[in-house]
């Protein structure tokens, strides 16, 4: 008996040895990134969700008085209007960014031979060169006095400057022209990784290319279509850049409103209760999209 | 049937052209436009170089340019070592809570700029009143690029060998010394591409920024949009035009390191 007594100790001790090894380790590998998130993610989250239920005073001071009107506010009118127009953008201009993102990842990964590298890399750089400039560059094309404009009234074909900017237009076009190399990419790779000899077997059973296209090759790049609508959607539908600069106070979007309440009116209690609103809608999102693709993508993604 | 294929073919070409153009045309309208004389910076009027001798002897643009260099190398710095404890941190340990961190870790990339902004700057001046400046921005930076740094490093771990560092640690090595001289060096590429992603993520971010920024700090994307109000001026075509081609010459590099990664594992 005091044999095995030693034994169930000595396992024991073991056991606790390991665990405390793995405390350890965790303490040794992972405390700085545990602080990050719960001092730097966690603590800010929390406190702009307090101030949301807090009262803004005439100068932008803050009244501590327990209140539900941001939350009411949000609901009715103007600012609900705002979010689900956001929404809608954000929807529309995931869209376009497949309808025109596809054809091209489509034509780079089989058509692109020995100029693939030259394609990718044509790709990549739009998508890492200055977000803020990129927009700046496209306005200068569409301004009033923009290229375009000159252009068309050097050559006779319109009197007066047509109004580009300001308009919904402008808004999805800006949308899509940032936003597109990020649906191009992982769109590219899942169609990079689609094995070849699926499309051959579909193709010798009789399926015609249109069929093979929408029953085969689409299905199976199902993981880049959600990694890439994961890349579009989030940033759309907080953007502020795109909306002030190119819809003006007249499109405003979710994310142009929080930035307004924060840096412009100073009313802190609003601007947190908005943006508190457009995490917990971007996460409602995210939620489904992993429950329905699988945390893969939303990881493969980045 | 392969006649068909070739006018497919010579669709989708057409259709990539057109895309590319539509992502191309206004950078290259702005580099073209940093040569023009004109006063505007939106039409062309003869080719000249003096609004690049006014971007050097600009003043402002320097101590922008500065204020984001330095910000960008200490983000970098500190943000790739964070990134690469944490992702062999989550790739060797098992533990509960391990799927919790992960998407926690997440938080930041997923939540909109504005979102991440606006709470930090509460925080900042509400509750630890961290000065509005290079502390607060630099903080900022670090807390929306470790993240990223994790998984990027964390997705080149997932296709690794680690066989060597077994062998080592079998051999005798000590854990530290494991790691300097067999899985450091391993690591190298992804440690060297996480970080050339990072900077320019940390030098262009302009929204989280402007949130956190204050008075008087104003980084080089802050400086650019600050002028944007007074419309198209030729001073930004420079910035611009200066901006693709480092991000173009950082792409090669990148390319390059990744192919030496490639070789040597």
């Amino acid at each position: 008996m005091p044999v095995l007594d030693d034994v169930s100790a000595s396992q024991s001790q073991a056991q606790k040895r390991e665990k405390r090894k793995l405390a350890l380790n965790i303490a040794a590998y992972l405390s700085p990134i545990i602080i990050i998130v719960i001092v730097f993610v966690f603590a800010p989250l929390a406190i702009i969700l307090f101030f949301g239920f807090l009262k803004s005073g005439p100068y932008g001071q803050i009244i501590y008085t327990f209140t539900f009107e941001n939350v009411i506010a949000m609901m009715g009118g103007g600012y609900g209007k705002v979010f689900l127009r956001s929404v809608y953008l954000a929807f529309q201009t995931n869209f376009l960014c497949i309808l025109f993102g596809y054809p091209i990842a489509y034509y780079i990964a089989r058509f692109g031979g020995k100029r693939k590298i030259l394609w990718i890399f044509m790709i990549i750089v739009p998508s890492w060169s200055s977000y803020l400039i990129r927009l700046y560059a496209l306005k200068t094309l569409v301004g009033t006095k923009g290229t375009i404009n000159t252009l068309l009234i050097n050559l006779g074909l319109v009197s007066e400057p047509i109004q580009i900017l300001y308009t919904n237009f402008a808004v999805t076009m800006a949308l899509v022209f940032a936003w597109l190399p990020f649906m191009i990419l992982p769109i590219y790779a899942a169609l990079e990784g689609l094995d070849r000899s699926v499309l051959e077997a579909a193709t010798d059973l009789g399926a015609t290319p249109f069929r093979r296209f929408f029953r085969v090759t689409l299905p199976l790049t199902r993981g880049g279509l959600l990694a890439g609508s994961i890349l579009v959607f989030i940033p759309t539908v907080g953007e502020w850049l795109v909306p002030s600069i190119f819809g003006g106070s007249k499109i405003m979007m979710a994310g142009s409103l929080v930035a307004h309440k924060f840096t412009q009116v100073g009313n802190i209690p609003q601007g947190s209760s908005l943006a508190i609103m457009l995490a917990a809608t971007l996460v409602l999102i995210l939620y489904l999209t992993i429950k329905w693709g699988g945390r893969e993508a939303l990881e493969k993604a980045l | 049937m392969k006649k068909k294929k070739r006018i497919a073919q010579k669709i989708l070409w057409v259709l990539s052209i057109l895309t590319l153009i539509f992502l191309w045309a206004p950078m290259i309208l702005i580099m073209v436009y940093s040569f023009s004389n004109s006063k505007y910076g939106s039409s062309w009027e003869g080719f000249t170089l003096k609004w690049y001798a006014k971007l050097f002897t600009n003043d402002q643009v320097r101590d922008a340019l500065m204020r984001s260099l330095i910000i960008a190398g200490v983000t970098v710095v500190i943000a790739t070592l964070i990134g690469t404890m944490t992702a062999y941190g989550l790739f060797k340990l098992n533990f509960k809570g391990k799927q919790f961190l992960r998407t926690s870790i997440l938080l930041p990339i997923v939540f909109p700029s504005v979102v991440t902004g606006g709470a930090l700057l509460v925080f900042f001046t509400r509750l630890v009143h961290i000065p509005l400046g290079y502390p607060s921005i630099i903080i900022a930076h670090i807390v929306f690029c470790s993240p990223l740094a994790v998984f990027i490093i964390l997705g080149r771990m997932q296709r690794f060998d680690w066989s060597w560092e077994e062998a080592a640690l079998d051999l005798g090595a000590t854990p530290f010394r494991t790691f300097l001289r067999v899985t450091g060096p391993q690591l190298l590429p992804a440690i060297m591409a996480s970080a050339m992603l990072i900077f320019p993520w940390s030098f262009d971010d302009f929204v989280i920024t402007y949130f956190v920024s204050g008075v008087g700090s104003t980084t080089l994307p802050i400086y650019v949009f600050s002028q944007l109000r007074f419309g198209a001026t030729p001073v930004i075509n420079t910035i611009g035009t200066l901006f693709v081609s480092i991000t173009m010459l950082g792409m090669v590099l990148v390319y390059f390191v990744q192919k030496m990664g490639k070789s040597s594992t």
